[in-house]
């Protein structure tokens, strides 16, 4: 068995930390896991995209093309660019707040709005503005672990465990805000 | 002691190197390698630093290593160029502490100039070579190569690529073991690196690498996993050895963890029983030289790519080629084609009105130089006619200078470099310029200051102790430079929009030598964050002038019961810098503070 998780997203929101959370919860949970994180620049506004791989003997950190089970996706266009890489019955977990391109901002290119929405006629894809929801919370850089949340509830591992690797990896002062970020995404059907 | 933790191979290099008992870590700042120093910070008992340039920093490393203390050096691969000079010649000498260089190559460039593979590095320098494949060997190979170079006294390189630098798997940690160092070596003849004592240093090169190879006959990081029946063998190392696992393919591999010297007994033993001997390896063909050099059929690159990374797919694709695998499957993109999303400056940047500024000047040549402000030579700044390598911008912009001279063409030139890299390397550039300096030559350097090595996460350098009360160093840069001997120096808030312009425009036009110190804290390290800016679209124009600043949370977008589009501000990613307001030519870029305070008084 081998779970291909594949995230994506803008330089700056927070992806690292994403792709950490999610290897620490299946080492916990007594798989073999590796992961990749965008090799690059640290700055923000490029793409970013990671992957995770969870299973019992995981050789490469990378996903074969097509063989990816499930798309976290921080921001739409994101989610579409990668969504070459999921499989057939693939999960698409996507952001739905747009942060704009470069090229869009300076109108050489319209943001695809539509081919973000047909994705949805090839994937199961499960949409949430967790940039909204983020801030209802209380901070909008809680968005991710909503995310991650429905993730969670795809998953065959306890959300007890998802709980306390989420709890290791905030700062003290955005505990509380996480946990109910991550209960959020978990209840989110 | 036996616990499991998930590293990244940076991580895992740190905690090899704090197991082995390493005591002196140096590095400069520069993907992929950054987090190694970042993450020693938390052993009280290894001394580690970011030091000024690479040269130092290996120069810092040496200095642990002739005590005796087993020391590293940790640096990206071009960072290596630097540090050549004193790695040429140190290498030249015995090694009284083991002592391990931390090469992070970048197949696919990720994040570099240039792709050069440091393999060759290490063989150049008669060092042994180590390639990780996973975490667990990052730091099993750091270990390794200490104790290897301690006791065989060869320097050794641990070379990984980026993609491991950032790939985290599952590591056992051990406990760290001591190891006192021995104290300095006081013969001198074989420490003091004047010719006669060199020339006797070349062979004592050559039996300690021969030493290393016949070590390596019987090293278990060197693993052939044999498949039965098969007529061809694999030869690899690194990231490649995981991906090609992913495949299954019909062949036995022999996987090497030490991949300069290669046992020249062993790999004829071994290859003697196969029809086919085929190298895959990231990058140019060094084990495949190796291979051939020792009389030893193979074939690599005929099938494998000489630059970018190899992953699952291209080595499917070489192996279908080669005639290893009957079909290949994972020939699709994983990327769908749509609208690109370049990297550009971040909200707040204080970068973003130099070269709005700079872009609308009368200087239609900038030399630009190696940091966050290499941003800017893209779409829609595009106000880098070169780049090349760390401070470089400061001797070529006096060449150009010179060479323009010479067919009396006096159009200005500018040249950027950020402060990292002036303290770096760009200083020595500078002072030169006083060099045969003429009085009409117009030369206009901007120093842009933002107190923080920015693009490799932030981290401190020369002068950011003026700033930040927890650093140390606080070397300013306009008295350096007054004391150098420059004497026309302005600084600038690069916030300050209409000012900064002003002195630009000055200074460009000013027929000699002249700096500006473009000073602006960096927006993400220092947390800008301050009322959002807004527009009223009543008073927008459709000017775009706003949106030419390339700031995140700037679009044209469409209002109710307006006809054209006119700009608008994203305010949960706004953090108040207010150059858009300054750049709008009719005041409709405003502040929330104002909106908040002009609704309180209405109350």
């Amino acid at each position: 068995m081998t779970i291909n998780i594949m995230l994506a997203g803008v330089g700056g929101q927070g992806l690292i930390l994403m792709t950490r959370i999610i290897c620490q919860v299946a080492l916990k949970a007594g798989y073999d896991v590796k992961s990749n994180d965008v090799v690059g620049l640290s700055q923000r506004g490029g793409m970013v995209w990671g992957n995770v791989r969870i299973g019992d003997n995981i050789h490469s950190p990378n996903i074969p093309s097509g063989e990816g089970d499930y798309l976290v996706a921080m921001e739409p266009l994101e989610a579409l660019r990668w969504s070459n890489g999921l499989k057939k019955d693939g999960v698409i977990i996507v952001n739905s707040k747009p942060f704009y391109p470069t090229l869009v901002q300076q109108e050489k290119y319209q943001y695809p709005h539509e081919a973000v929405a047909e994705l949805k006629e090839k994937y199961k894809v499960l949409e949430i503005n967790a940039f909204e929801e983020g801030k209802n919370i209380g901070k909008k850089q809680v968005s991710n672990v909503i995310l991650i949340g429905i993730l969670a509830r795809h998953l065959d591992i306890s959300p007890e465990i998802w709980r306390l690797v989420i709890d290791d990896n905030v700062p003290k002062s955005a505990k509380e805000m996480n946990a109910a970020a991550f209960e959020l995404g978990y209840n989110y059907i | 002691m036996e616990e499991k933790r998930i590293l990244t191979g940076n991580e895992a290099i740190a905690r090899g190197f704090y197991e082995a008992g390493g005591k002196i870590a140096t590095s400069y700042p520069g993907s992929p390698t950054v987090e190694v120093i970042e993450k020693l910070k938390q052993y009280d008992e290894v001394y580690s630093e970011f030091a000024i340039n690479e040269k130092v920093a290996l120069e810092v490393a040496i200095g642990g290593s002739f005590y005796g203390a087993l020391s590293m050096a940790v640096m990206k691969h071009v960072g290596v160029n630097i540090a050549a000079d004193p790695l040429m010649t140190f290498t030249e000498t015995p090694v009284n502490g083991g002592f391990l260089l931390v090469s992070g190559d970048d197949p696919g460039l990720a994040s570099s100039q240039n792709e050069q593979d440091n393999r060759f590095y290490g063989r150049f320098a008669n060092m042994g070579i180590l390639d990780p494949s996973d975490s667990q060997e990052a730091k099993d190979f750091t270990s390794l190569g200490l104790s290897l170079s301690q006791e065989l006294s060869i320097p050794m390189l641990l070379r990984i690529t980026s993609r491991l630098c950032h790939s985290r798997s599952i590591v056992n940690l051990k406990e760290r073991q001591e190891v006192m160092p021995k104290g300095i070596n006081k013969d001198k003849d074989k420490f003091c690196m004047i010719p006669s004592n060199s020339r006797s240093m070349q062979s004592f090169m050559k039996e300690r690498l021969q030493l290393l190879e016949e070590r390596a006959y019987h090293m278990e990081i060197n693993r052939l996993e044999e498949l039965e029946g098969a007529d061809t063998l694999i030869i690899t190392s690194g990231i490649a050895y995981q991906n090609l696992k992913e495949l299954k393919p019909k062949a036995s591999i022999w996987k090497l963890g030490l991949v300069f010297p290669i046992s020249e007994k062993k790999a004829k033993a071994i290859t003697k029983g196969y029809k086919s001997v085929i190298v895959i390896e990231e990058m140019l063909p060094f084990i495949e030289n190796e291979l051939k050099l020792m009389g030893i059929a193979c074939e690599g690159k005929r099938y494998f790519s000489y630059t970018g990374e190899l992953n699952i797919e291209d080595i499917e694709a070489g192996l279908y080629e080669a005639g290893l695998l009957k079909e290949k499957k994972n020939n699709i993109s994983k990327m769908v084609e749509t609208v690109p999303r370049a990297p550009l400056f971040c909200t707040g940047c204080p970068h973003r009105p130099t070269f709005d500024i700079l872009k609308k000047s009368k200087a239609k040549v900038v030399i630009g130089d190696i940091g966050c402000y290499s941003l800017a030579a893209l779409f829609p700044f595009e106000q880098s006619n070169s780049i090349i390598s760390m401070g470089a911008s400061m001797g070529m912009i006096k060449g150009v200078r010179k060479a323009m001279s010479l067919e009396a063409a006096d159009e200005p030139l500018v040249a950027v470099i950020g402060d990292g890299t002036f303290f770096h390397s760009g200083i020595t550039g500078m002072i030169n310029l006083l060099h045969q300096l003429k009085a009409e030559e117009n030369i206009t350097i901007v120093i842009l200051d933002n107190r923080t090595t920015a693009m490799t996460g932030g981290q401190p350098n020369a002068s950011s102790g003026i700033y930040n009360f927890n650093e140390d160093m606080r070397v300013g840069i306009k008295p350096l430079l007054e004391a150098i001997g420059f004497n026309r120096i302005k600084e600038i808030n690069q916030y300050d929009y209409k000012a900064a312009a002003g002195i630009f425009k000055e200074e460009i036009d000013y027929r000699g030598l002249s700096i500006i110190i473009a000073n602006g804290p960096c927006a993400l390290k220092y947390n800008m964050e301050k009322p959002h800016y807004y527009v009223d679209p009543k008073i927008c124009i459709s000017c775009r002038s706003c949106i030419k600043t390339n700031c995140p949370p700037l679009r044209m977008i469409k209002y109710e019961g307006i006809d054209k589009l006119k700009s608008s501000i994203d305010k949960d990613m706004c953090v108040g810098c207010s150059v858009c307001a300054q750049v709008c030519p009719v005041n409709a870029i405003k502040s929330s503070r104002e909106l908040k305070e002009a609704n309180d008084s209405d109350n």
